[in-house]
């Protein structure tokens, strides 16, 4: 292997394998770019894989039991850099959202399981080690990665983008969704997805975590305003992000009843 | 002589999975297929939220088959709530799932199956030797991925469909579009074909029962019995057949109709369905002179490359035919009531049950994907296709058994953690 190209693996954990699809979705790149890199594992899609000494690791998923914590745990390990791949990874996405919903909800579900595949509180991989960059979205925008990539073996910093979805969508000459009614987070959510849910008439369900500036109030108060209630704006909002709004439990001035982790 | 082989990462599969095989003497002492993956709870996770959310959410169970996981959920809600939806909805639906289809297949065929077949450890390692087959397998995904995203609004977890209609519908020149594509892919399909047939397909049969979809206007995707050779039922009878159980070993439930295994995915719609193939596919099955029914799960495989160009044709014929008008979403009336989704996915036919209250909560939910369905008959096919390489090393074993599960094309993250204990 060429010694000076940058060493890197994708690896996933509990999650629906979306974001390392989004990677080989990149139809007319895939090929070339993994010339550009020493591509030392990707279990998805090889049977070789060396899962020690790389320069980043890319991770998707969340984690949802023990041998996730054991595999994040120890990649972590063995990488310079870790990335996080997509909303699980990054947030817990909608499997995190267990922890605001009724253990009544699921309870039916539950059934006794040997040691090793045992529950954890599902959560974001941050929650258990340190992160380095961030590639957020259910699912990212797989043209993102590619830059990603590239502009780490060109030596470049990768940067997130911080503008909400609503700079985009209104670039893309979409009527606004929370005009008609619908309950858009779009004014809250970092951007750089390119506005694609809004382009097909989907209002923004927050995927890629709230923007750094964002007026939390403000929305709520627009939301209420449109009918909305309490609960289906809390439901909505948790949905994809809701370890990243903690916030949430002040605002609406109630104890989080269900939030109580169950393990 | 005594083996013992434990795959603790298979590799090349969606998702993740575990096998524990035992050999003593010649015979199989133990075989324990399970699904790693950790468990997510989807079916806890839509109670309590609105009828026109649970797609949006079921469609994270699984990226490949996002789309499935949309339509089924929305069709399943739409069954509770008494509302059929309109040809025109209907047809962007089968437009969309035909896609999905595609771009599985293909990222299935090359990217996991094949590399088995001509001894690389990856489709990436082929790229020097094989480079024309891999842009193949490349302009069938893009070909598929570009429907998705032209009809569902993005190529993974597509966002266009909804209860009652679609939220946007394509123009007519994403149709020429796709169509156009389509037609230009064809041949790579048929390539497809001729490549997959020329494999060596280790000679085993299987003793399970082929389900699948069947209706009489077609080749099924959205409508008609979930049927064998032996019998046939309705979708809402379905939990009169078909049953869960658990193991404390996989987050996986296993599925069983009657108690015994069963097979669901391309051959099971293959053997069940061949006569309705379009004409180009069927051409091609027929100079397979392959054996139908045929109960060798390797087929499986084979039976995917036909599957692309039938649903090459299909989709064409659909572009041809397609007269988008602007119809809105329907406003459903809410009301209570009890819905079943089935719908054939890349990986087999897929479940989802819904029972929503009078303010449209959703009280209620069941899951059975086409992996659960196929959980206990790929283990029991492993243990009966052990015995005929007994003989070889551990590590030809161990590489015709990951075949024999890749054939089946799982896909775990679908799986993990789908049953029902309790059906209120």
């Amino acid at each position: 292997m060429d010694a000076k190209k940058l060493k890197l693996g994708f690896y996933g954990i509990t999650g629906c394998a979306g974001c390392l699809l989004s990677v080989i979705f990149n139809e007319d790149e895939i090929l070339d770019l993994v010339q550009l890199v020493d591509l030392k594992a990707f279990p998805f899609i090889k049977e070789l894989n060396v899962d020690e000494d790389f320069d980043y690791v890319f991770m998707e998923g969340l984690v949802a039991d023990k041998g996730d914590l054991e595999t994040l745990q120890k990649l972590r390990k063995n990488c310079r850099f870790l990335v996080s791949l997509g909303a699980c990874a990054s947030t817990g996405c909608v499997p995190a959202y267990r922890q605001y919903t009724l253990k009544e909800n699921y309870e039916h579900l539950l059934y006794k399981k040997h040691a090793e595949i045992q529950d954890l509180q599902p959560t974001p991989i941050d929650s258990h080690v340190k992160v380095d960059y961030y590639i957020p979205g259910c699912p990212p925008d797989k043209k993102e990665i590619v830059t990603f990539i590239k502009n780490l073996v060109m030596g470049k910093q990768p940067k997130p983008y911080e503008s909400p979805v609503c700079v985009e969508c209104r670039r893309n000459g979409n009527q606004c969704l929370l005009d008609l009614g619908k309950p858009c987070l779009g004014p809250i959510t970092a951007g750089g997805c390119d506005s694609v849910c809004t382009n097909g008439g989907l209002e923004c369900w927050g995927c890629r975590g709230p923007t750094k500036d964002m007026n939390l109030e403000l929305m709520i108060r627009i939301l209420k305003e449109k009918g909305f209630d309490d609960k289906f704006i809390q439901d909505r909002m948790r949905t994809f992000v809701g370890l990243k709004l903690p916030m949430l439990e002040q605002v609406f001035n109630v104890k989080i009843n269900n939030i109580k982790p169950h393990n | 002589m005594s083996k013992s082989i434990t795959l603790n990462h298979i590799t090349k599969i969606e998702g993740h999975a575990k096998l524990v095989l035992g050999i003593k003497h010649g015979k199989v002492t133990r075989c324990e297929l399970s699904a790693v993956e950790g468990s997510r709870y989807f079916e806890g996770l839509v109670r309590g939220r609105r009828f026109n959310e649970a797609h949006e959410i079921t469609s994270r169970i699984c990226g490949i088959c996002s789309c499935a996981h949309v339509i089924a959920a929305i069709s399943a809600v739409e069954d509770a709530l008494g509302y059929r939806p309109t040809e025109q909805t209907e047809t962007l639906r089968i437009l969309l799932t035909l896609g999905e289809r595609i771009r599985s297949h293909a990222t299935h065929l090359y990217f996991l199956a094949l590399p088995d077949y001509l001894g690389y450890e990856s489709a990436l390692a082929m790229a020097s030797k094989f480079k024309p087959q891999l842009h193949n397998a490349l302009n069938l995904m893009k070909t598929g991925n570009f429907i998705i995203k032209a009809i569902g609004g993005r190529d993974l977890h597509p966002v266009s469909a909804t209860v009652g209609g679609w939220l946007k519908l394509p123009k007519k020149d994403d149709i020429l579009q796709i169509k156009k594509m389509l037609i230009a892919v064809k041949k790579d399909a048929v390539k497809t074909c001729s490549l997959f047939s020329k494999l060596k397909y280790p000679n085993f049969k299987s003793s399970t029962e082929c389900f699948s979809l069947v209706d009489k206007n077609g080749y099924a995707v959205l409508s008609g019995e979930f049927t064998s050779e032996k019998s046939s039922f309705r979708k809402n009878q379905y939990k009169d057949f078909v049953k869960e159980y658990h193991q404390p070993r996989s987050t996986s439930n296993f599925v069983v109709k009657e108690d015994h295994a069963y097979m669901v995915g391309a051959l099971s719609r293959i053997n069940n369905n061949h006569g309705k193939l379009s004409k180009d596919a069927g051409k091609i099955l027929r100079s397979l002179k392959l054996e139908l029914p045929s109960k060798n799960p390797f087929h499986n495989i084979l039976a995917q490359a036909i599957e692309m160009v039938h649903c090459i044709d299909e989709a064409i014929k659909i572009c041809s035919e397609l007269k988008i008008s602007n119809e809105q979403v329907e406003r459903l009336e809410l009301k209570k009531g009890n819905g079943v989704g089935v719908i054939e996915v890349p990986r087999g036919t897929l479940w989802h049950e819904y029972t929503i209250n009078d303010n449209g909560i959703i009280t209620n939910a069941n899951i059975i994907t086409p992996t659960a369905q196929n959980l206990l008959n790929i283990q029991e096919d492993i243990r009966a296709f052990v015995p005929f390489v007994i003989k070889k090393g551990k590590k030809s074993i161990t590489l015709d058994v990951e075949k024999l599960i890749r054939s089946y094309d799982p896909c775990f993250s679908c799986s993990a953690h789908f049953l029902e204990v309790n059906w209120a």
